[in-house]
């Protein structure tokens, strides 16, 4: 066995057999992969036993790096997990799949097996300093979605836009500022944005994950940003996981989740939605939000003060099972599972009878429309909602 | 065996048959398919691999790979959630995995005669979720209600923790499509229709081909009976200052005929004293608290209120405290997630093991639990001595049934299993058949729930059966003549000329 394997083996052992021995499964049936594939083999106790197996030398991380990339990272196994549900609450103890699942991936990049499609994009990204999300996506269209709006550069708060945000759902930015600038919060935009990394950790290439992390820290502290402001899950993961674990005690920027910075404006007054939005929704607990940061109240604070709407609600544990399928890498890599996975979400919204599925998740957001489309239900981004309501649409 | 699984032309035929995609070779595939909960030490985990998996869409479609391995006589295991403890789904011999699980499917909801026609793949909290928009659920309740499949129910004629008012999974699924080892597709239940639930026409086969743990065959679609999802739920725990009055007092309100009653459980001081030492979950008691009683009562509010004062009434006469609507409401739901609870045990000096809970279970009668329980604790407390890699977690006794007369009794046994090596496993396998035997020393079953087709318990099945267990292989050899389903377990080679 490699000696890169035998280390992470020994790094994850107790982990896994904590796992394995169980081997209960509480979590497949709510892991959005195993709900459509049905395959054993793509089950979060799998992910756990192959690192038993590679202990005992029956595996190589060779024999299965193809199947950790069936993840999209949502967490719902941890939640489900029985490990986590009765020692969580005591010791703050939580079955960390998805932490073992970007170790697999990056314990196969680092022994130069990669998968194509992810081998690309991240190339791609690296070249373009951004995710090739669009065509045109690159750095000099990175404030294309900003373009008359006049906002500033820089200043001790800025707003952080995710390669898909800024580059293909321009309009759930736009909302965003539109809003502060109307609560009259200042805020500006960073210097030289480049891709959070946050993807290419999630796929495995780490090194570039962390060559971007240092740029972009290096750029706020060069324009003297004290605090950012996140309006994706996904970089929200990034910003308050990953950077803590690159730069340590040195990494000391505020990170502000902009769905509850716009629910405080809307409770202090400085907000208040009065245009009615006719249209019957429900809404779609990003997985990051709700299973892997426990973000669900907020959202749906925000959709209740919106006059008009009619909200058919669904509870966050139920939704623990519910996900788009645009996480981890999995649309870049297997797309025609991440259609499964959202026309599965779109038809739980569809039995609710309503119009359209509100979500709070750029990356979400493309295969959940296209997979709406099939069912003539409309996906919107719960800050374009918001926004409308307000009175300054994107 | 005249060809192995591996070889090209049958690897071929089933990917005629099966597509592709839905023929694996993996060696993880295969060697995530080779697991159950039960203990089995990890450096002997590769024995018993499959030598490939399938993944059938239909019915035709396990049928068609039956046909395939009984013409080639190569061996098939189905597997659907491997959850069960008694290594059902576990290949002994390599061959065909069937892994049942994309037949999940919900085929019929028909919500005059309340029944659902679901594939086997399904499993009940998902379809659950679907029927709790009809106010209705299908009420198969094990410990493993969260990933158990209905497949595997039927296999190992499963037990369910709310029985006593709804009855087990022999009781609930009405009739199934079942493919015998020939291919041959069969229906199993009453009546030529589906969705009978009494007759008493012919033989009673439905029984049969339960709990054969895939020695018969592949159950591929089930037609399951309904109910009204129960409005109200009341669950009292109690505590006593000893065992005696607990066992008392469990007895009295099992045969107190209250028609919600759905269970009740006895915890004994074992029990009690490992879940204060051990268990994060657990509310601490007073220490003068050494045995818990609790009661499950579902039905409508006002059944369940009357039901609930009765049975609240007969434990305080019998000396109980009642332990309040907190913790009886948080401990009864959390019963279904104690599965897997505790990550750690203790080892003799008391240093902290990390260990996960292995079950064994049998059915006794109410009268001899008490007797039971000192020997069982006797038999792991000698696994104990022998090893530090064992440590007793205590007993449960459950109600199987309404009127009182039988319990699933459990004792929990936490193994260290990394340290798990031969001389250990086979101090294991040792107590596994002393505790079979104590069950049957007191006119019990092995198992009221897991089946008993494991190393150690499996020796005495044929004492259970007794002339049962000839009859047993005459329909085994009868109904697969080439031994191709799950061969090895429950001693069935003995239907082909093995030494008994």
């Amino acid at each position: 066995m490699p000696d890169a394997d035998k280390r992470f083996a020994e790094e994850w052992r107790d982990a896994a057999y904590n796992c394995f021995s169980s081997g209960h499964k509480f979590c497949r049936e709510v892991c959005p992969v195993m709900q459509v594939t049905r395959n054993e083999s793509w089950s979060p106790t799998a992910f756990h036993a192959n690192v038993v197996a590679m202990e005992k030398g029956e595996l190589e991380i060779s024999d299965v790096a193809a199947d950790y990339v069936n993840c999209t990272g949502c967490g719902a196994c941890e939640l489900r997990c029985p490990n986590s549900l009765f020692t969580g609450d005591f010791y703050r103890f939580r079955t960390r799949t998805v932490d073992l699942v970007k170790a697999a991936r990056a314990l196969a990049v680092s022994q130069d097996v990669h998968q194509d499609a992810w081998r690309r994009w991240n190339a791609e990204t690296d070249e373009r300093s951004h995710e090739p999300v669009t065509e045109a996506a690159g750095q000099e269209r990175v404030r294309d979605w900003a373009e008359g709006l006049e906002l500033a550069i820089g200043g001790e708060t800025i707003l952080f836009v995710d390669c898909e945000a800024a580059f293909h759902r321009t309009s759930v930015p736009r909302a965003v500022a539109r809003m502060l600038n109307l609560a009259g919060y200042k805020f500006g935009l960073m210097n030289e944005q480049w891709c959070c990394g946050g993807p290419a950790a999630e796929m495995g290439y780490e090194e570039q994950a962390r060559r971007f992390a240092r740029h972009n820290l290096d750029d706020w502290r060069a324009s003297g940003v004290r605090r950012v402001l996140v309006l994706d899950p996904h970089d929200y993961i990034t910003f308050t996981e990953d950077y803590p674990k690159y730069f340590g005690d040195d990494y000391d920027i505020e990170i502000v989740l902009v769905v509850e910075l716009l629910a405080e404006l809307v409770r202090e007054g400085r907000l208040t939605p009065h245009i009615p939005v006719e249209r019957s929704v429900t809404y779609h607990d990003p997985c990051r939000l709700n299973k892997r940061k426990g973000v669900w109240r907020e959202p749906r604070e925000l959709l209740r003060a919106i006059p008009g709407l009619t909200f058919t609600d669904v509870d966050r544990v139920t939704q623990w099972s519910y996900c788009s399928g645009g996480g981890g890498g999995l649309p870049i890599e297997k797309p025609e599972l991440t259609a499964r996975i959202s026309a599965s979400r779109i038809d739980k919204a569809a039995e609710l009878g309503v119009d359209t599925l509100v979500s709070a998740c750029p990356w979400s957001e493309r295969p959940l429309s296209e997979a709406g489309r099939a069912r003539s239900i409309d996906v919107v981004d719960l800050f374009e909602l918001l926004a409308t309501s307000l009175g300054v649409a994107p | 065996m005249t060809v192995t699984a591996l070889s090209d032309p049958v690897l071929g035929e089933l990917r005629q048959i099966l597509g592709d995609e839905h023929v694996l070779t993996g060696k993880a595939d295969r060697l995530n398919r080779a697991r159950v909960p039960a203990p089995f030490p990890v450096h002997r985990w590769a024995e018993r691999l499959p030598d490939l998996v399938v993944m059938p869409g239909s019915t035709e479609e396990v049928a068609e790979v039956l046909k395939l391995a009984n013409r080639l006589r190569v061996p098939v295991v189905p597997r659907d959630g491997g959850t069960g403890l008694t290594d059902g789904a576990v290949p002994l011999r390599g061959g065909i995995l069937v892994d049942v699980k994309r037949l999940n499917h919900i085929k019929d909801l028909d919500l005059d005669n309340r029944t659902c026609t679901v594939g086997t793949g399904i499993n009940a909290l998902k379809l659950n979720e679907r029927l709790a928009v009809h106010d209705l659920i299908y009420p198969d309740d094990p410990a493993s209600y969260p990933c158990s499949l209905v497949g595997g129910r039927i296999g190992t004629s499963g037990w369910s923790l709310i029985g006593s008012r709804y009855g087990h999974t022999r009781d609930l699924v009405l009739s199934f499509d079942h493919v015998l080892p020939s291919g041959q597709v069969i229906h199993v239940g009453d009546g030529i229709g589906r969705k009978i639930t009494k007759s008493s026409s012919g033989y009673q086969l439905k029984h049969l081909f339960m709990g054969h743990q895939g020695t018969l065959g592949i159950a591929t679609e089930a037609t399951l009976k309904l109910f009204p999802k129960p409005e109200a739920e009341f669950s009292p725990f109690w505590a006593f200052s000893d065992y005696a009055d607990a066992y008392r007092c469990v007895g009295l309100l099992a045969r107190a005929g209250v028609a919600t009653f759905a269970g009740a459980v006895l915890f004994d001081e074992w029990k009690v004293a490992y879940l204060r030492r051990d268990d994060e979950a657990y509310i601490p008691q007073p220490s003068s608290v050494k045995a818990l009683v609790c009661a499950a009562l579902y039905g409508y509010a006002d059944e369940v209120e009357a039901g609930g004062r009765r049975l609240m009434r007969i434990a305080r006469d019998a000396g109980a405290r009642y332990l309040g609507d907190e913790i009886s409401q948080g401990d009864w739901a959390a019963r279904h997630d104690r599965y897997a609870t505790p990550l750690h045990g203790r080892t003799k000096s008391g240093q902290v093991a990390p260990m996960s809970w292995h079950c064994e279970d049998a059915s006794i009668n109410y009268t001899n639990l008490p007797s039971v329980r000192l020997a069982w604790h006797e038999i792991a407390d000698r696994l104990r001595r022998e090893s530090d890699v064992f440590d007793d977690w205590g007993m449960f006794a459950y109600t199987n049934g309404a009127t009182g007369a039988d319990y699933l009794t459990e004792i929990d046994i936490g193994i260290w299993e990394q340290r798990l090596d031969d001389r250990t496993w086979a101090a294991w396998v040792r107590a596994k058949r002393d505790l079979a035997a104590v069950a049957l020393a007191h006119g019990g079953s092995i198992s009221a729930c897991h089946g008993s087709c494991r190393e150690g318990e499996v020796d005495l099945v044929p004492q259970e059966l007794g002339g049962g267990f000839e009859v047993m292989l005459q329909i085994k050899r009868a109904l697969d003549p080439h031994n191709i389903m799950n061969p090895g377990k429950y001693l069935l080679d003995q239907a082909y000329g093995a030494p008994s």
